[in-house]
């Protein structure tokens, strides 16, 4: 059994191609009911998001799987597969394990460490399940690979910082003024910048919004989608007496708040503190006015700053982030492996199992005149003899070292004890399953670290 | 035995140092369960002062510095339970550790003089120490107020604004622990001028019939007063939060400083048991 991944992402297609292999808009359900009549990939989950499209499959021949899938996304999206064969990759075994990791990390999103993406593949690992197209292997990926990003996050910091305007805007209000519930915030302006933080705030349940710009008709649709009042344009100034963070985002050619203005207004306010968020270009609050001493004033560069540090501080994590997940794919690839030569251990086993029970019925006249007691001692014995021969040979096929070698101790073992000619009616009570507990690494176990 | 708390004092202010830079909430509450045993233990030790010698035991240099210390490790502790904030730590429990090995170092039981033996004195130096260790805590946390306001203003968020809560918390603790120091100060100068005027003239003791206002320590001790009760009025009235409440916090608590070493040992005579 191995793995096999294929997909497009921001990587490797422009967004005009993305959108049209977009899972989504017909539905990751109905994909993953197509994707089973794909006899080559045993197990499937389909991961979509607004930057990538991906399929991740357990099969056992991986050039037949690639071409089934290459042929899957084609049809399914209803893209030749001339124009979207060069924008797909796809990465099998560890690499596959590697991209999976890397994803659910957020070390592949356009911006590195960016958390929503580990909700996304854990939904889609729930829709997978859900249509119960998961079987032994990826319900071993995919939970592991959750405990994985979960140890990288919090060993390397990964996704700390804001990376985006609004979310800047929002850790700087919660540093100065903690809790957020209980702030005003006035926003000036009602174009796109003004409303995504407004709804950034809302979103933090803010005590009241008010809005105001010179265009009525958008004020009042900015107010509607927020959950905020409106107030007259004139009456910034008094809005300024309340308002604990202003957000201005107009087109004004003139700072429309002036230094002046907010001396005024934080004598009335007693210096409560005032965050000013200025996303206007020209600035539309004099830049004097953040000298003020409890006037917090960030304008768009300075945000812009701030989310260049924390990206470039996240950019430093990465390299250990890659570390510790190699770290955690040879574990991944041990028990994959094991899953390889699991059908040679069964055979062993059962082999010699059949000896051991023949032998036991050929000395039957023999042991006929033992008390059960001591019957069952010797069933135990043998029992016991069995598995310890049988121990080394087990751990050895288990932990081969590549693919290779795996298929050289096969071949080997089948041969020295003609496993091909093994009956298989005896030694019922081995089964795979058992093996593959025995083989596999706790899903919530945390990978060793560098 | 009383090496004990300075030890524990220790291992919590190396862990608040760690818990401070590598941010692990393992060694947060490490540092919490240390100071929480190191005031428990110290609580003990003063227990067992107590019933030594009679009565509480802070008298002397060491015993005032020891129970500043344990007072302080309790206002902290407070006030880290009710925030549910230890960022704090790092600058407190070192203080702590300071000033606990200087009272251990010169550690010893002094019989206290005649005229101590009233319970107005127990109350006039638990309230005064009480005020002490809130004003400490006050300045501490002006201090990081400071640090991190600095940061916000000159838009370079780095170490501080990784690591304290909002300015809004911080202002509030500031807020918090001089309103309730001032409370115990001026509780503990009414319990003293109170005791005062039952015991003059007619005291034994020529130290207590030459006390005045005028005596440096009560003198400087008064000023800290005013210091913070414009502090409280400024916060209220005229809107002095944030950093200028820090700034009046770092300026009260250096001249609670003032009157507890150099014009404690040196300029007082009369209030100078």
């Amino acid at each position: 059994m191995d793995l096999l991944l294929l997909g497009v992402s921001h990587h490797t297609a422009p967004v005009d191609l993305r959108e049209r292999v977009d899972f989504s808009k017909r539905g990751v359900v109905e994909a993953l009911r197509e994707l089973a009549t794909y006899p080559s990939a045993t197990e499937a989950v389909v991961l979509t998001t607004c930057n990538r499209a991906e399929v991740y499959v357990a099969c056992e021949n991986i050039d037949i799987t690639r071409g089934d899938l290459g042929r899957f996304m084609s049809l399914f999206h209803g893209v030749p597969e001339p124009e979207l064969e060069p924008h797909l990759y796809s990465h099998s075994s560890a690499e596959a394990v590697r991209h999976l990791c890397r994803v659910t990390t957020g070390l592949d999103s356009l911006v590195v460490g960016e958390p929503q993406i580990f909700g996304q593949v854990k939904e889609a690992y729930a829709i997978a399940t859900g249509e119960q197209s998961t079987g032994t292997v990826l319900n071993k990926l995919f939970p592991w690979s959750f405990a994985i990003a979960k140890h990288v996050r919090t060993a390397t910091n990964l996704g700390e910082g804001a990376v985006s305007v609004s979310y800047a805007a929002i850790s700087l209000a919660k540093k100065i003024f903690g809790n957020l519930k209980n702030l005003e915030v006035l926003v000036v302006g009602a174009g796109e910048m003004a409303e995504l933080t407004a709804t950034h705030l809302q979103s933090h349940q803010v005590q009241r919004i008010a809005v105001t710009s010179r265009t009525l008709a958008r004020t009042a649709a900015l107010a509607r989608k927020v959950g905020g009042t409106t107030i007259e344009w004139t009456a910034i100034e008094n809005e300024l007496l309340n308002a604990d963070v202003v957000v201005t985002a107009t087109g004004s050619l003139n700072p429309l708040i002036t230094a002046a203005a907010i001396k005024r207004v934080m004598r009335a306010r007693l210096n409560r503190p005032l965050f000013i968020i200025d996303l206007g270009l020209p600035r539309d609050v004099d830049p004097s006015a953040g000298q003020l001493e409890q006037v917090f004033l960030y304008n768009i560069d300075d945000l812009q700053a701030i989310i260049s540090e924390n990206l470039a501080r996240r950019q430093e994590q990465t390299t250990r982030a890659e570390g510790l997940i190699s770290d955690a794919v040879l574990e991944f690839l041990v028990w994959l492996r094991s899953r390889g030569t699991l059908p040679t251990i069964v055979a062993l086993r059962r082999r010699f199992e059949t000896v051991r029970r023949s032998e036991l019925e050929r000395l039957e006249p023999k042991l006929n005149g033992l008390t059960p007691d001591a019957r069952a001692r010797v069933d135990e014995v043998t029992r016991l003899l069995v598995q310890k021969l049988l121990l080394t040979p087990t751990e050895q096929l288990k932990t081969a070292a590549d693919p290779t070698t795996a298929a050289q101790y096969t071949e080997a073992i089948t041969q020295i004890f003609q496993l091909d000619e093994t009956p298989s009616t005896d030694g019922d009570n081995i089964t795979q399953s058992d093996d593959v507990a025995s083989a596999a690494p706790a899903a919530d176990k945390t990978p060793v670290t560098s | 035995m009383t090496i004990l708390p300075l030890l524990l004092y220790l291992v919590a202010g190396v862990a608040y140092g760690f818990f401070f830079v590598r941010r692990s909430q393992l060694i947060g509450r490490l540092a919490t369960a240390s100071l929480a045993a190191a005031a428990l233990i110290h609580t003990f030790v003063v227990g067992m002062r107590t019933v030594e010698v009679g009565q509480l035991p802070f008298v002397g240099t060491a015993a005032i510095i020891s129970a500043f210390v344990w007072l302080l490790a309790l206002a902290y502790l407070y006030t880290e339970v009710t925030t549910d904030e230890r960022a704090m730590g790092v600058f407190i429990v070192p203080l702590l550790v300071v000033l606990q090995t200087i009272s251990t170092l010169s550690d010893g039981v002094i019989e206290p003089a005649p005229v101590l033996e009233s319970r107005w004195f127990a109350v006039h130096v638990v309230s005064l120490l009480f005020a002490y260790a809130a004003f400490a805590l006050a300045c501490v946390v002006g201090i990081t107020y400071v640090l991190l306001f600095r940061e916000l203003k000159s838009k370079q968020l780095g170490f501080f604004a990784a690591r304290l809560p909002s300015l809004h918390v911080i202002d509030a603790m500031n807020g918090r622990a001089v309103g309730v120091g001032w409370l115990f100060l001026t509780a503990g100068l009414a319990v003293g001028a109170t005791w005062l005027f039952q015991l003059q003239p007619d005291a034994a003791d020529p130290r207590v019939r030459a006390m005045s206002f005028f005596d440096p320590k009560i003198f400087v001790v008064s000023l800290s007063w005013f210091v913070y009760s414009f502090e409280l009025y400024a916060r209220r009235v005229i809107g002095w939060s944030g950093k200028r409440a820090a700034w009046l916090s770092a300026l009260g608590f250096s001249i609670v400083l003032l009157n507890l070493v150099p014009v404690g040992y040196f300029l007082t005579d009369s209030h100078n048991f």
